[in-house]
C-alpha cells in the first residue's frame, strides 16, 4: 500500500470530515480531522488500511488561536506509511471521544495528555493522572501558560 | 486496581524499588495462591517534566538534556532529537558524520543490551552474568569515551555534523574488543543454553504472541521475538542505513529465551554493522561550509512546522515530535520513547503467571523506567 492509494482512500470514505489530506512524502502522510470522527477513522484505519500500530498521541497548546490541538502518529507493521492526524479542539473545553477501544495503548497516551493539557477522553476506561501527583491535576503543566508550582492557571477547568 | 480482596486474595506492592528495571516504579499485583490474576503498573516516580523542560531551552541547548532521558540510550535519544530537528530546518549531514553517527548508535546498541542481559540475569539469580556483561560493557563505554569524551552523557551530535572525528587508533582497538565480544558472546550462548534453571525459567516462560504484541503496540526487540521483523533502520531508514548491510533479527517463540537470544543476535548484527562502517566510511567534512547552522550558531531559528522523526533505539520505536513556530525555542516537543508501550503492555503480560516469574519477565523485556517517565 502506498501513501497515495491510502489517502485517496481514507477522503473517499471521510470526505466531509477531512481537511487538508496531504501527501508530505513517500511514506507520510497528514491531514485534519472534524473531533467527532476520530474513533470512526481509527476503526477505518485499523481494519481497511493495516494501521496496527498506534505511534504517538501528543496534544499541542496555542493560546494565540485559544485552541488545542490532539495529534496522532498512527504506524503501521505492514508497510512504512505514517500518517498525522491533528484534531482542532477550543481551548477552554476541549474533548474528544477516547479511541482506547482501537488502539489499545493509547490508555496511558490519553491518561498523560489529559494530565498534561487538560483534553478529556470521553468514555476512556480509567482517565486519571499518570506521572503526575495528585494535587497537580488541574494545572496542566504543559500549556503555555502555566506559571509553575505552586501557582496554579487552569484550576477552574476540572 | 479494586483495593477489595477475595478471601484467598492478597495484594502484593513490587517496588517503587526493586531491581526488576533500572528506575523506580511500583507494580501492584492482585495474587490468587501464587496466581497473579490482576496487576496495574504505577509511574511517575522520577517524572523529570523533559518536554517541558525542552521547550524553555534553545535548541542547542537541548541536546545534553534530551541525553538524560535515559542514560542507557543517550546517543539514540539524541540522533532522534537532532534528527528531527534538521528534518525541520532542512539541514544537510555530510556522509562521513553520518557514518560516525551509525557507529555510535550501534556502540550504544551494544552497551545497551550487554547490561539490559546482565540485569536480567540478576533477576533469575544468575548473577555470574551480570559480572561477566558488565566488564564487556566497560569495554564498549571506553570506545564511545574514546570519540566523544564521555561514558554514558555524550552530547555529540550537532546539528549538521557531529562535534569531532574518529581518533587515531579507533579502527584497531574496536577490532580488538569486538574479537573478544564476539568469543564473549558464544560464550553467553554456552552459560544460558546449558543452564538448568535458565531454562526451566525462561523457556516457554511470558509468552507473548505475534498478535497481542502488536495491539499491545510493543516494539523492538521484545517485538521481534514474536516473529515480526519490524525495524525502523529498514521501514524508514535514517543516516546510511540504506547503504549498509544488515538483517532484522527476529525470533519465533515469543518467550523469555526467544527475547534474549534476539538481543544477542543484535549485538552480534551491530557489530557487522560497525565494521561495515568502518569500511566503507568516506573522507570528507563533518559540516558543509556553507551550512547556516551547526558549528557557528548557538542559536539558531528553525522555519515554522512540525515533524516527526523515529529511530531505532535499543528498546525499540524511539520518536520525537517537535512543533517550532519559528523561533530559537520548540514550541513542543513530544519524546515516544519505546519503554512506554513495552511497560504497559507488562499487567496482560504477566497476568495468569506466578508471583516468581514476575521479575524474569518483567526483567525480559529490559524496559527503563527513566525514559517511560522522561
Amino acid at each position: 500500500m502506498d501513501a497515495k492509494s491510502i489517502i485517496d482512500s481514507l477522503v473517499n470514505k471521510f470526505q466531509d470530515s477531512l481537511t487538508d489530506a496531504k501527501v508530505d512524502s513517500d511514506i507520510r502522510i497528514s491531514a485534519y480531522l472534524e473531533p467527532e470522527k476520530i474513533k470512526d477513522v481509527c476503526q477505518y484505519l485499523k481494519d481497511e488500511l493495516a494501521f496496527g500500530h498506534l505511534s504517538s498521541e501528543t496534544a499541542i497548546d496555542y493560546p494565540k488561536k485559544d485552541e488545542i490541538v490532539v495529534v496522532y502518529h498512527i504506524a503501521s507493521y505492514d508497510h512504512p506509511v505514517l500518517l498525522t492526524i491533528k484534531v482542532k479542539l477550543p481551548r477552554d473545553a476541549p474533548e474528544i471521544e477516547s479511541i482506547v477501544p482501537v488502539y489499545w495503548n493509547a490508555n496511558w497516551y490519553e491518561r498523560e495528555t489529559y494530565e498534561l493539557f487538560g483534553v478529556k477522553f470521553n468514555n476512556h476506561p480509567d482517565l486519571r493522572q499518570l506521572v503526575l501527583p495528585e494535587e497537580l491535576l488541574g494545572d496542566w503543566p504543559l500549556r503555555k501558560d502555566y506559571e509553575g508550582f505552586p501557582n496554579t492557571t487552569a484550576r477552574n477547568l476540572v | 486496581m479494586d483495593e477489595n480482596v477475595g478471601p484467598s486474595e492478597m495484594i502484593v506492592h513490587l517496588g517503587p524499588q526493586h531491581p526488576m528495571q533500572p528506575g523506580p516504579f511500583r507494580l501492584n499485583l492482585r495474587l490468587r495462591g501464587e496466581t497473579v490474576v490482576d496487576a496495574e503498573v504505577e509511574l511517575g516516580f522520577i517524572h523529570k517534566g523533559i518536554e517541558k523542560i525542552l521547550e524553555s531551552k534553545t535548541y542547542l541547548q537541548g541536546i545534553p538534556i534530551v541525553d538524560r532521558i535515559c542514560y542507557l540510550t543517550a546517543m539514540t535519544n539524541e540522533e532522534a532529537y537532532v534528527g528531527a530537528v534538521e528534518k525541520l530546518a532542512d539541514i544537510e549531514v555530510p556522509e562521513r558524520s553520518q557514518y560516525i553517527r551509525v557507529i555510535l548508535e550501534e556502540l550504544s546498541r551494544l552497551q545497551s543490551h550487554l547490561l539490559g542481559m546482565g540485569e536480567f540475569g540478576e533477576f533469575i539469580g544468575f548473577v555470574s552474568m551480570f559480572m561477566y556483561t558488565i566488564k564487556e560493557r566497560e569495554d564498549i563505554l571506553s570506545l564511545m569515551d574514546m570519540v566523544t569524551g564521555a561514558r554514558v552523557t555524550h552530547t555529540f551530535l550537532k546539528y549538521g555534523g557531529v562535534r569531532g572525528d574518529l581518533p587515531e587508533g579507533f579502527r584497531e582497538k574496536s577490532a580488538v574488543i569486538f574479537a573478544g565480544l564476539k568469543e564473549q558472546i558464544a560464550e553467553y550462548r554456552r552459560l544460558f543454553n546449558g543452564d538448568e534453571i535458565y531454562k526451566q525459567r525462561c523457556f516457554g516462560v511470558g509468552i507473548l504472541e505475534a498478535k497481542t504484541a502488536r495491539d499491545l503496540g510493543v516494539s523492538g526487540p521484545a517485538l521481534r521475538a514474536t516473529g515480526v521483523a519490524f525495524d525502523i533502520r529498514k521501514d524508514e531508514p535514517y543516516l546510511v542505513y540504506k547503504d549498509l548491510d544488515f538483517k532484522v533479527c527476529t525470533a519465533t517463540d515469543g518467550d523469555i529465551a526467544a527475547r534474549i537470544e534476539v538481543r544477542l543476535d543484535e549485538m552480534l548484527e551491530a557489530m557487522y554493522i560497525i565494521e561495515q562502517c568502518l569500511d566503507q566510511m568516506p573522507s570528507g567534512p563533518l559540516f558543509y561550509e556553507d551550512s547556516l547552522y551547526g558549528v557557528r550558531t548557538p542559536t539558531m531559528r528553525v522555519p515554522e512546522g512540525d515533524v516527526f522523526h523515529r529511530v531505532e533505539d535499543p528498546r525499540g520505536e524511539m520518536g520525537f515530535y517537535v512543533v517550532s513556530d519559528g523561533s530559537d525555542k520548540p514550541h513542543r516537543v513530544k519524546i515516544r520513547g519505546p519503554v512506554y508501550p513495552t511497560m504497559q503492555a507488562l499487567p496482560p503480560l504477566i497476568t495468569g503467571t506466578t508471583v516468581a516469574d514476575v521479575a524474569a519477565i518483567a526483567g525480559s523485556m529490559d524496559g527503563c523506567t527513566s525514559e517511560a517517565d522522561r
